[in-house]
């Protein structure tokens, strides 16, 4: 079946990259239009955080930990360290990244944890392996881990107003940068009210309605980089330099995990002091995306079909589209469904 | 769309072909060694267990066409090392409540119903292990059995809980009552006078149970769903502490007599449907078994009534049989 093949198109990480290294074999993807609501019963994203709201301590510092995976220190190739055996990956070596993650992830909360912060919600957000990428058993055992695929609202599933700092860890640069793996979701450009967000600026938009500040993000030189100047100088580690969008000069795992404790300490100081303000934008919210070049033409009528979404009539190429709302919840949602079109379970 | 349905659906009955056309059982297993004190029955299946949200995470690969691909061996193992875990730590807390004796019948059918690991499950236990075996999921038990606990227990078809499913159906209703796995079950150990006292599942699962067995035995809620698979999970260590914990306060109370046997007024009238996404092969399979007493009400529906719940487990193997042929 090429179910497989079409969803890694969406799983952020590939399709360029692969067009680059490999030959591209040109079998037309199947086209699965089925609404994810076929697929399984996905809760509505209010539910989720709901659920999440309901089990979390109300006093007390709660940081909010995005885990992605491009950005991790060493990382560099998609194919064999960021997928599990049974889709092609190099299992040895996609496990060992799995520890890294789990590592740096552990890495944040201890230094977190020791500037104050008391409780950890940890979000999948590498959908390699459908967002299930930490052993759990590798994870802080305070932590609560949000895991598996199809979820709502996927990087900021269950995100609420009682967390009080964002991280992201493994984070990877946005689409046509020269990033190790550079992609936004299922975009090649993605914008709020004119400004361009990656994937850590759209998380720091939809917490920073409710009052959240993107406090940490660790990733690639440009990741980083790019971060600072969406959302001001938050914390950032950067974990490797990248020489292309597959190779980089990476600093060992244990320095990048000592820095990452270090920074997240300062991370939760800032916020606890004020200094990191939430991420926000002028109402209604003015979003612009084109969808990748490389999909294939039907994911762009699916994304038409969306309630709300225009295209823009001036683009010849009929993959950019616009979408109006006055919560960042909705653009979220909106994400999600682009995500679903391309990304089946 | 449906296919996927219909793979995820079968996990309690995965199996090779295997027709128990015979009305009651030709070879009657012996009794168990009898307990030296006060004996638990764990029932563990996997989908409910803590941590788990994945089909790739519940299945070995070798269950037949259908899964094989629906494995990763990397993740797979990783899980059945975790339901042991849990296991061993249901098995602790229940010992320092007072009990003596384990009996352990694997409730999911991953490489075949052998998923925890023996050489890592407290010694103290006894393991039900295979496919088949005569009552599946409760195979084992009797009236030496002091209280029954089900772990890693999922939701119905239609609840929307982590790989939601039960048996074979879309439907199962005794005297006009929905049944999930659980509430199957626990009719069925109520025949012996045994009572569950613990179940443990994702918020899903343990809603539905409470409204099929009421509010006394103690629920776990290992994970919150957030999708059919995608969840809000707690730590394996803190699902561990909460087993352990609550098996203890199970164990006491079951010794006081604080939980009752799930009963429902005789004779049971059964009444099922198959999955709509079965192939029409199955429903011509469960016809041609004849079953004394199984009448046929629509499509994919039947009707059987008895007065001993243990027939409703041997009929459940016979269509498990069909449908896994």
């Amino acid at each position: 079946m090429s179910r497989p093949a079409l969803r890694l198109l969406a799983l952020g990480a590939v399709p360029a990259l692969l067009a680059a290294q490999q030959p591209r074999q040109q079998s037309p993807a199947p086209r699965d239009t089925t609404p994810p609501e076929a697929y399984y019963g996905v809760t509505e994203y209010a539910a989720a955080r709901q659920k999440l709201e309901a089990l979390m301590q109300p006093r007390g510092f709660t940081v909010y930990i995005v885990a992605d995976m491009e950005g991790l220190a060493a990382a560099v190739r998609n194919a064999t360290e960021m997928r599990p055996g049974a889709r092609g990956g190099h299992d040895p070596t996609h496990e060992a990244f799995r520890k890294e993650l789990a590592d740096e992830v552990n890495a944040a909360i201890v230094g977190a944890r020791a500037a104050g912060a008391t409780q950890f919600v940890v979000n999948e957000g590498h959908g390699g392996t459908l967002f299930r990428n930490i052993h759990p058993e590798d994870l802080d055992p305070e932590a609560i881990l949000i895991r598996g695929y199809p979820k709502p609202n996927v990087m900021q599933t269950g995100l609420n107003p009682r967390v009080d700092a964002m991280f992201i860890i493994g984070a990877h640069a946005n689409a046509g940068t020269p990033g190790i793996i550079s992609h936004n979701y299922a975009f090649d450009s993605f914008t709020v009210n004119g400004v361009a967000l990656n994937e850590a600026g759209i998380t720091a938009f939809i917490g920073g309605e409710m009052g959240i500040p993107m406090a940490l993000a660790a990733g690639d030189n440009v990741l980083t980089a790019e971060t600072r100047s969406m959302l001001g100088p938050i914390e950032t580690v950067t974990t490797k330099l990248a020489q292309s969008r597959s190779a980089a000069a990476v600093f060992p795992p244990a320095t990048v995990q000592r820095r990452i404790r270090a920074a997240a300490a300062r991370a939760v100081r800032r916020v606890r002091l004020g200094q990191l303000k939430p991420l926000r934008f002028e109402r209604p919210y003015h979003v612009a995306f084109c969808l990748r070049a490389t999909y294939q033409p039907w994911v762009a009528e699916a994304t038409a079909n969306l309630a709300g979404v225009q295209r823009v009539a001036e683009d010849s190429t009929g993959r950019c589209f616009t979408y109006r709302s006055e919560a960042a919840e909705a653009v979220g949602n909106l994400l999600n469904k682009v995500e679903w079109i391309v990304l089946k379970p | 769309m449906r296919r996927n349905f219909c793979r995820f659906a079968a996990l309690g009955l995965l199996a090779p072909g295997l027709a128990l056309a015979a009305q009651t059982p030709t070879y009657t297993p012996p009794h168990l060694p009898p307990p030296q004190g006060f004996r638990v029955f764990i029932v563990p299946d996997m989908e409910g267990m803590g941590s788990a949200v994945d089909i790739h995470e519940v299945i070995a690969g070798n269950e037949g066409e259908q899964y094989r691909t629906l494995t990763s061996p990397d993740y797979w193992d990783h899980f059945r090392d975790l339901l042991t875990r849990e296991v061993n730590a249901t098995i602790a807390g229940a010992r320092l409540g007072g009990a003596r004796s384990f009996i352990v019948n694997e409730g999911h059918g991953g490489n075949l119903f052998a998923n925890i690991l023996p050489w890592q499950l407290d010694t103290g236990a006894i393991l039900v292990r295979g496919f088949p075996k005569p009552l599946i999921m409760i195979t084992g038990i009797d009236s030496t059995v002091g209280t029954l606990m089900f772990t890693g227990a999922h939701a119905g078809p239609g609840h929307p809980g982590i790989l939601a499913h039960n048996f074979a159906f879309d439907s199962f209703t005794v005297n006009g009552k929905s049944l999930n796995e659980v509430g199957i079950n626990a009719l069925i150990a109520a025949e012996y006078g045994v009572a569950v006292s613990l179940v443990s599942g994702d918020d899903a699962e343990i809603a539905e149970t409470r409204a099929i067995l009421g509010n006394a035995f103690i629920g776990i809620i290992t994970k919150y769903a957030v999708g059919r698979m995608a969840a809000i999970t707690f730590s394996p260590a803190r699902v561990r502490r909460m087993l352990a914990d609550s098996a203890a306060v199970a164990v006491r109370r079951a010794m006081r007599g604080d939980f009752t046997p799930f009963r429902l007024a005789k004779p049971y009238r059964v009444e099922l449907m198959l999955r709509r996404s079965y192939p029409d092969a199955i429903v011509q399979g469960v016809d041609s078994l004849n079953w004394r007493g199984l009448e046929k009400t629509g499509n994919r529906s039947y009707r059987f009534t008895t007065d001993d719940a243990r027939q409703i487990g041997y009929l459940l193997d016979a269509i498990e049989g069909v449908v896994l042929h």
